[in-house]
C-alpha cells in the first residue's frame, strides 16, 4: 500500500504548498481531507468558484444543547488546495472527519484551530528553546521562513513531539478512530495506487498507527453520539466506482440523533472573522499577510507590510517620516539576521516598525508577542499593524451554490406571516400572532437585512407601549444581506441569536450597548443564548462602572425576568446572569464610593433598591444573601460613605437579617453630621416599612427634628422632603396620624398634608422669621436663645 | 579600567561584595560565550548579537542561565538597537527589571556594567560628562592630567555602552546633555587646547537608559531626545506560573541567606502571587474589575513579601510563613503609608477571597483582621 499522511498545521501557506506539490507529484486514487464526512456528497459546491475566504458553517440544536461551527477556507489552506489540486489530479475527494455538529466538537467553534493550543507543555519546551515569544513565531521560525527542504522531515518532528507528550483528549480520541476508518478503507479500495491524506499535524502520529492497525472495517467506532444503530444511517458518501462493490467498507457518516436540527452550508466569509477566533478556537494569525506570502513570497510579504502599515498610518494623519522606513527596515533585516532567517518573517518587520515608530511608553504588550486577540489600549501605530496584517478580504459565492437554508426559512416564514408584502404593519404586541410577526422583522432587524423599518413602537425595557408599526418594501440587497447572515444559523431565530451574542461580545463593558443588545434579545424573542454566554454577559455586566446605571439595568432586567411573559423573558438565564453580576458589582462599587459630605442622589439609592429586589426574588439564581448583609453593614458603619449609601445600606442590612434591634442609636448617629435626611432618604427608598410598622423609628425621629435648631432644619429640609417622597400619600397620612397620636394632638392628618401655600414659601418664611428673631435678639430687643 | 583601593575605608577581611558586577557573577559565562561566538560582531561588540541574546535568554546547549523573564522578542530589539545609532530606552513599572535588564546589556555588549549614571533630581552635568581635580586644576591649568571623566565621557572614549538610570528623574536642561554624543556622536570638552577638545566616540559606544512610568513619567523628555532612543516598555511578567517560579527561587534564596532552612510554602506563595496580580492589574482571575492600588506591586515587590512572609513564620514560630503572616506583611507592602490603598486590599481580602477554594485563600480571608485598624 502507498499511503502518505500529511501532517498539517491548518492555515498555513508552507505546508499548502507541501500538499499541493505532494498530489501533484503522487497523483493519488484518493484525497482524504480532515474536513465534515456530511458534505462528502456536496463536495462539488466547494469547487463552484468562489471568492475565497469561505466557509462550511454547520449548526446543530437538539434538547439540550445548540451549537454553532465553521470550517473556514482560505486561498493558502492546506485543505482547499488538497481539494482543488486533488480535483486537478483526477483523485477522489473526501472529507474523513466527524460531522461538525458531533459531540466531539461541542466546545469548538472553529474546526481549523490549532490542536496543539490545548496540550501546550510540549510547545512552551520548544518555544523556550528557540527563544521566541509564541507559538506563532515558532512556527513562522521553525516552517514558514525556511525553504522547501527537509520541510516534511521538519512537520514531523515538530507534530510528533508535540503529539508525544500529550495523550489525546476523548474528542480528538473519538475523531482519530474515525478518520483512520476512512484511511483504511481508502487504502483498500486503492488497490496500488497512491492515497494521500491532509489532517492537523497534531492527528498524524495517531493516524499512522491506527491506519496500520488491522482493525475490521466497519467495527464499531468509539465515542460515537449516534452510532449507526440508533438512527438512520446516512449513505456513505458520494458513491465511486472502487466502493460500489461493498467491499471496501467506508465507515458510515454519523447520522444526528432523531429530534435533533442542523445542517452544513457554505457561506462567505472574512479575514477579519478568521482572524477573530480567540483561546482554543484560534488558528494562524493575520490572514492577510500570509495571503502575500503565499501569492508572493516573504520577501514581497514583508515589503507589503511596511507599506501597508506606513500608508494607513499617514492615512490617519499620524506622521511617519522617511527616516522611521529606514530604521523600520533596517530594524527588521536587523532582527531578521540575528533570528537567523532569510528574509524578515512576520515578527521581525512587525518588531522593526514598533521600534521605529514607537517612541513613548506602551500601555500593554505588543499583541503578537502574545498570543490572542487585540486588547484595548493598544498605541495606534499598533493597532493599524494589527489591521494591515489581518486584512478586510471578504470571500464570495459563486451564484450556483445552494443558498444558505436561512434564506428559504426566512423567505417561508414572512410569507406564512403574512409579511412578504411591501406596505405597512401595525402589529398589537399583545396578540399571539402579531407578536410572531414582531419577533420575525427584529429579527430580520438584528440581521442587518434591509428592507424593514419600524417606525413607531417601544424604545426601552420600561416603555408602556404596546403597538409598533413597521414599514416593509422590497430592497435590492435583502438577497445578499440574508446570505450573509446565513453564517449565523439556518433559521431567523437561531442566527438572530448568534448575532445578539456576538453583540455582547463587542459591547465588553460598555453598559448601554449591554442593554441594547438584551433589549434586542426581548424583542426577538431570544431568551436562551447557547453556550458560554450568560457567563461572558454576566462579566461585562461585572465590569461596568457606572453605580447609577448598573442600578437602571439591574432594576429593568430583574423586572424583566420576574414578570414580562408578554415578551417572553420571565425566567431567561440569560437576564438572571445580567441580575448576578449586576448585583454583585453594585455591592462592589458602592462599596468603594467616599464622600460622606455627598448630597443625595436618588439614581444612586436605587441602585441599592435594586439590589434589594435582586437579593428577595433573585435567589434561586445565585444572588448571594450573605455577602450582601456584610457589605450593607459595613457600608452602613462606613463614616467615609456619602450619608444616602449608609441609610440605604442600613435599611437594607435591616431589611434582609429581619434584624429587629431598635434602629434609634443609629438614627441619632445619622443627625450627628447634618446629613440626616440624606440619610433618611436612603432608609425610607430601601426600607420604609422601618418607620410605619409599630415602635418603629417615628418618635425618635419626631425627637429629633424637633431638636433641630431652625437654621439646621432649614438646611435639613430640602433633603428631609425628599425622603418622604419615598412614602405613597396614603402612607404620609398614616404617618401623620401617628404623629398627631404622639403629641397627643386631635385633628385630620389629610389636612396636615395639604398645604395652601407652596412649600418654598413656608421655608422661605421660616428663614425670614428666624433672621428677624437674630437681629432682634443682637438688637437686645428680644431674650437671646442662650437665655432662654 | 581602575577600581580603586580605599586603603582607609576598606578591610581586606570583611566578606565578599554584597553584589558584584553581572560580568563579575557571570564571568565564566561570558567566557564560555566568547570561545564558542564565531557569529560576526558589530564593531567595538565584546559579544555577537547572537552571543549577546543567548547570555540574557539563556542556551541549554552552552550551559548559560535564563537571566531575564520575559518575551525574548524584547532582547532581540534592544540588541539591534544597541547596534544602531539610536541609543534604547527601557520604561516601565517599577519593579519590572528594567535595571537588571540594562546591567545584562551592557556586561553582554561591552563586558562591563559599570559606567553607570544614577539620575537624579541632584544630577549634574559634571556627574554625566566630567569634572576636574582641581589641584591639579590650579596647579597645572585644564590638562588631561587634571580632567576626571564621568561615566559618559568614559564609555564615549573607551566605546563602551554606558548606562544612565533613571533617566527621567534629572531635570530636563541636564537630560539634553546626551543629544549631541547620541546624535553626533562626540563630546566638547571646550577647556582643553587643540584636538583633545573634541572628544569622538568609539565603536561600541551606546546608552541604555532606564525611566519609570510611575514616577515622573517619560513626559518630562524633550522631543529631540526622544528621537534619539528606541522605547522599549519591560512588562510585569505575563503569566501566573513564571512569576510563581521566580518569586519562588528567589524568595527561596533570599530566606536561606537569612538562615531560614523551611522552604517558602507553596500555597501560600500561590496566593500570594494571585494577589499582587490581581491588585496590580485591577482584574481578578475570574474577570472582575477592581481598583488597582496605587502603590507598586511588582516582581520584586512580591520577592520581598514573599521574604519577610517567611522570616515572620520562622523566627517568631518556627514554621515556614502562612496566610495570615502574609495579610500582616501585605498591610506595609501595599498599603504602606496610603488609607485609601489599606481600604482597597481590605474590601480584596473581604470580597475576592470567599469564592475561591482552597485552604490558604480561606485562611487569608481570615486573617484579614490581621491589618492596622482591622
Amino acid at each position: 500500500m502507498s499511503l502518505t499522511v500529511l501532517g498539517v498545521r491548518h492555515h498555513s501557506p508552507a505546508c499548502a504548498r507541501l500538499v499541493g506539490e505532494t498530489i501533484a507529484a503522487l497523483r493519488p486514487a484518493f484525497v482524504l481531507i480532515e474536513g465534515p464526512a456530511d458534505m462528502n456528497h456536496r463536495i462539488g459546491e466547494l469547487l463552484l468558484g468562489h471568492e475565497l475566504p469561505v466557509a462550511i458553517f454547520t449548526s446543530y440544536a437538539d434538547d439540550h444543547r445548540r451549537h454553532g461551527s465553521w470550517a473556514p477556507f482560505c486561498a493558502y489552506s492546506p485543505e482547499w488546495v488538497a481539494l482543488t489540486a486533488g480535483h486537478a489530479a483526477g483523485a477522489e475527494l473526501r472529507f474523513i472527519d466527524l460531522p461538525a455538529w458531533h459531540e466531539a466538537f461541542a466546545d469548538r467553534s472553529n474546526r481549523y484551530a490549532d490542536a496543539e493550543q490545548r496540550y501546550a507543555e510540549a510547545v512552551e519546551r520548544l518555544r523556550t528553546a528557540f527563544g521566541v515569544d509564541n507559538t506563532d513565531a515558532l512556527w513562522d521560525h521553525l516552517v514558514e521562513m525556511e525553504p522547501g527542504e527537509g520541510l516534511t522531515e521538519r512537520l514531523t518532528a515538530y507534530f510528533d513531539l508535540i503529539r508525544g507528550e500529550a495523550a489525546a483528549g476523548p474528542s480528538d480520541t473519538a475523531r482519530e478512530a474515525y478518520m483512520a476508518g476512512w484511511l483504511r478503507a481508502a487504502v483498500r479500495a486503492a488497490g496500488d495506487r497512491p492515497v494521500v491524506a491532509v489532517v492537523g499535524g497534531f492527528h498524524r502520529p495517531a493516524l499512522l498507527r491506527l491506519a496500520a492497525d488491522p482493525a475490521p472495517a466497519g467495527s464499531a467506532t468509539p465515542g460515537l453520539a449516534a452510532p449507526a444503530a440508533s438512527g438512520p444511517v446516512a449513505p456513505p458518501s458520494a458513491p465511486a466506482a472502487s466502493d460500489a462493490s461493498g467491499a471496501v467498507g467506508w465507515p458510515a457518516v454519523p447520522a444526528p440523533p432523531a429530534g435533533a436540527s442542523g445542517g452544513s452550508y457554505l457561506v462567505p466569509y472574512s479575514f477579519r472573522r478568521l482572524d477573530a477566533f480567540a483561546g482554543y478556537q484560534s488558528g494562524m494569525p493575520s490572514p492577510e499577510y500570509y495571503q502575500r506570502l503565499w501569492a508572493d513570497g516573504p520577501a514581497e510579504a514583508a515589503r507589503y507590510l511596511v507599506t501597508a502599515v506606513a500608508g494607513r498610518l499617514r492615512g490617519r494623519g499620524q506622521p511617519v517620516s522617511t527616516a522611521d522606513l529606514i530604521a523600520a527596515r533596517t530594524s527588521a533585516e536587523a532582527l531578521a539576521l540575528l533570528r537567523g532567517h532569510r528574509h524578515p518573517a512576520r515578527v521581525d518587520v512587525l518588531d522593526g516598525l514598533a521600534a521605529a515608530l514607537i517612541n513613548e511608553a506602551l500601555d500593554v504588550p505588543l499583541p503578537w508577542s502574545v498570543r490572542g486577540t487585540i486588547t484595548a489600549g493598544q498605541h495606534p501605530a499598533v493597532v493599524e499593524m494589527t489591521a494591515a496584517l489581518s486584512g478586510d478580504r471578504v470571500g464570495r459565492l459563486h451564484p450556483g451554490t445552494p443558498l444558505p437554508p436561512l434564506v428559504h426559512a426566512a423567505t417561508a416564514e414572512l410569507e406564512r406571516l403574512g409579511l412578504d408584502r411591501d406596505g405597512e404593519h401595525r402589529l398589537d404586541l399583545l396578540e399571539p400572532a402579531d407578536r410572531e410577526r414582531s419577533r420575525a422583522l427584529h429579527r430580520l432587524r438584528v440581521l442587518d437585512v434591509p428592507g424593514h423599518v419600524r417606525t413607531a413602537g417601544p424604545a426601552t425595557g420600561a416603555d408602556p407601549v404596546l403597538t409598533e408599526t413597521w414599514t416593509v418594501r422590497t430592497d435590492a440587497n435583502r438577497l445578499v444581506a440574508l446570505i450573509e447572515a446565513g453564517g449565523y444559523g439556518p433559521t431567523l431565530g437561531s442566527a438572530a441569536t448568534a448575532r445578539i451574542g456576538e453583540r455582547v461580545d463587542e459591547a465588553g463593558n460598555r453598559l448601554g450597548q449591554l442593554a441594547d443588545a438584551l433589549f434586542d434579545a426581548a424583542l426577538c424573542g431570544v431568551t436562551e443564548l447557547a453556550g458560554d454566554l450568560p457567563a461572558r454577559l454576566e462579566r461585562g455586566v461585572a465590569a461596568g462602572t457606572d453605580l447609577a446605571e448598573l442600578g437602571r439595568v439591574l432594576a429593568v432586567t430583574l423586572a424583566l425576568w420576574r414578570h414580562d411573559r408578554l415578551l417572553g423573558t420571565a425566567g431567561s438565564d440569560l437576564l438572571a446572569a445580567v441580575v448576578v453580576g449586576a448585583t454583585r458589582r453594585i455591592l462592589w462599587l458602592a462599596e468603594g464610593w467616599h464622600g460622606a459630605a455627598l448630597p443625595a442622589d436618588p439614581h444612586r439609592i436605587r441602585a441599592v433598591v435594586a439590589v434589594r429586589d435582586a437579593v428577595r426574588h433573585a435567589g434561586v439564581v445565585g444572588v448571594e444573601r450573605t455577602p450582601a448583609v456584610a457589605v450593607a453593614e459595613r457600608i452602613a458603619a462606613d463614616r467615609a460613605a456619602p450619608p444616602d449609601l449608609r441609610g440605604a445600606f442600613f435599611g437594607l442590612a435591616r431589611d434582609l437579617t429581619g434584624d429587629d434591634a431598635d434602629p434609634a442609636p443609629a438614627v441619632r448617629g445619622a443627625f450627628l453630621g447634618g446629613t440626616a435626611g440624606d440619610w433618611l432618604a436612603g432608609l425610607f427608598a430601601v426600607a420604609r416599612e422601618s418607620v410605619l410598622e409599630p415602635g418603629g423609628i417615628l418618635a425618635v425621629l419626631d425627637e429629633l427634628v424637633r431638636g433641630l435648631g431652625a437654621e439646621d432644619f432649614l438646611v435639613a429640609l430640602p433633603a428631609l422632603r425628599q425622603a418622604f417622597e419615598f412614602f405613597p400619600p396614603r402612607e404620609r397620612e398614616t404617618i401623620a396620624d401617628r404623629l398627631l397620636e404622639l403629641r397627643g394632638l386631635r385633628g385630620s392628618a389629610r389636612d396636615l398634608l395639604r398645604t395652601t401655600v407652596p412649600p418654598g414659601l413656608v421655608a422661605a418664611g421660616l428663614a425670614l422669621d428666624e433672621a428677624v428673631e437674630q437681629r432682634l435678639t443682637r438688637a437686645g430687643l428680644i431674650p437671646g436663645v442662650c437665655g432662654d | 579600567m581602575s577600581r580603586a583601593v580605599f586603603s582607609g575605608v576598606s578591610d581586606p577581611s570583611a566578606g565578599r561584595a554584597q553584589r558584584p558586577p553581572a560580568e563579575v557573577r557571570h564571568a565564566d559565562e561570558l567566557a564560555r560565550l566568547r570561545g564558542a561566538d564565531d557569529a560576526p560582531r558589530p564593531p567595538g561588540w565584546a559579544l555577537s548579537l547572537r552571543a549577546a541574546r543567548a547570555f540574557i535568554v539563556g542556551d541549554g546547549a552552552l550551559g548559560i542561565s535564563r537571566k531575564f523573564v520575559g518575551d525574548p522578542s524584547l532582547i532581540d530589539r534592544a540588541l539591534v538597537s544597541l547596534a544602531t545609532s539610536r541609543g534604547l530606552l527601557l520604561v516601565g513599572e517599577p519593579g519590572t527589571a528594567k535595571s537588571l535588564l540594562s546591567e545584562l546589556l551592557a556586561a553582554a555588549v561591552s563586558g562591563d556594567s559599570t559606567l553607570t549614571v544614577q539620575g537624579g533630581a541632584a544630577t549634574t552635568e559634571d556627574q554625566i560628562k566630567y569634572s576636574w581635580n582641581y589641584a591639579l586644576l590650579v596647579a597645572e591649568g585644564p590638562t588631561e592630567r587634571s580632567l576626571v571623566p564621568a561615566p559618559l565621557l568614559r564609555g564615549m572614549a573607551q566605546g563602551r555602552t554606558v548606562r544612565f538610570e533613571e533617566i527621567t528623574r534629572c531635570p530636563l536642561e541636564v537630560q539634553d546633555c546626551l543629544l549631541s554624543p547620541l546624535s553626533d556622536r562626540v563630546m566638547a570638552v571646550p577647556e582643553l587646547p587643540g584636538d583633545a577638545g573634541m572628544v569622538f566616540a568609539r565603536d561600541g559606544f551606546n546608552i541604555i537608559a532606564t525611566a519609570n512610568t510611575r514616577d515622573r513619567g517619560v513626559n518630562d523628555m524633550s522631543s529631540a531626545l526622544k528621537r534619539r532612543f528606541n522605547f522599549e516598555t519591560v512588562f510585569p511578567i505575563a503569566d501566573l506560573d513564571t512569576e510563581l517560579a521566580l518569586v519562588e527561587s528567589e524568595a527561596t534564596e533570599l530566606l536561606r541567606r537569612s538562615g531560614v532552612t523551611a522552604p517558602p510554602r507553596r500555597d501560600v506563595l500561590e496566593v500570594l502571587v494571585t494577589t499582587f496580580r490581581e491588585l496590580r492589574t485591577g482584574r481578578t482571575s475570574r474577570g472582575d474589575e477592581m481598583e488597582r492600588l496605587s502603590s507598586v506591586m511588582s516582581t520584586a515587590e512580591a520577592v520581598s513579601v514573599a521574604h519577610a512572609v517567611g522570616l515572620r513564620g520562622w523566627f517568631l514560630r518556627g514554621t515556614a510563613g502562612d496566610a495570615a503572616d502574609l495579610v500582616s506583611c501585605l498591610a506595609g507592602t501595599a498599603a504602606k503609608d496610603s488609607p485609601e490603598d489599606l481600604a482597597k486590599l481590605r474590601r480584596y481580602l473581604e470580597q475576592h477571597t470567599a469564592w475561591r477554594g482552597g485552604e490558604q485563600w480561606r485562611a487569608l480571608r481570615d486573617a484579614r483582621r490581621e491589618l492596622p485598624g482591622g
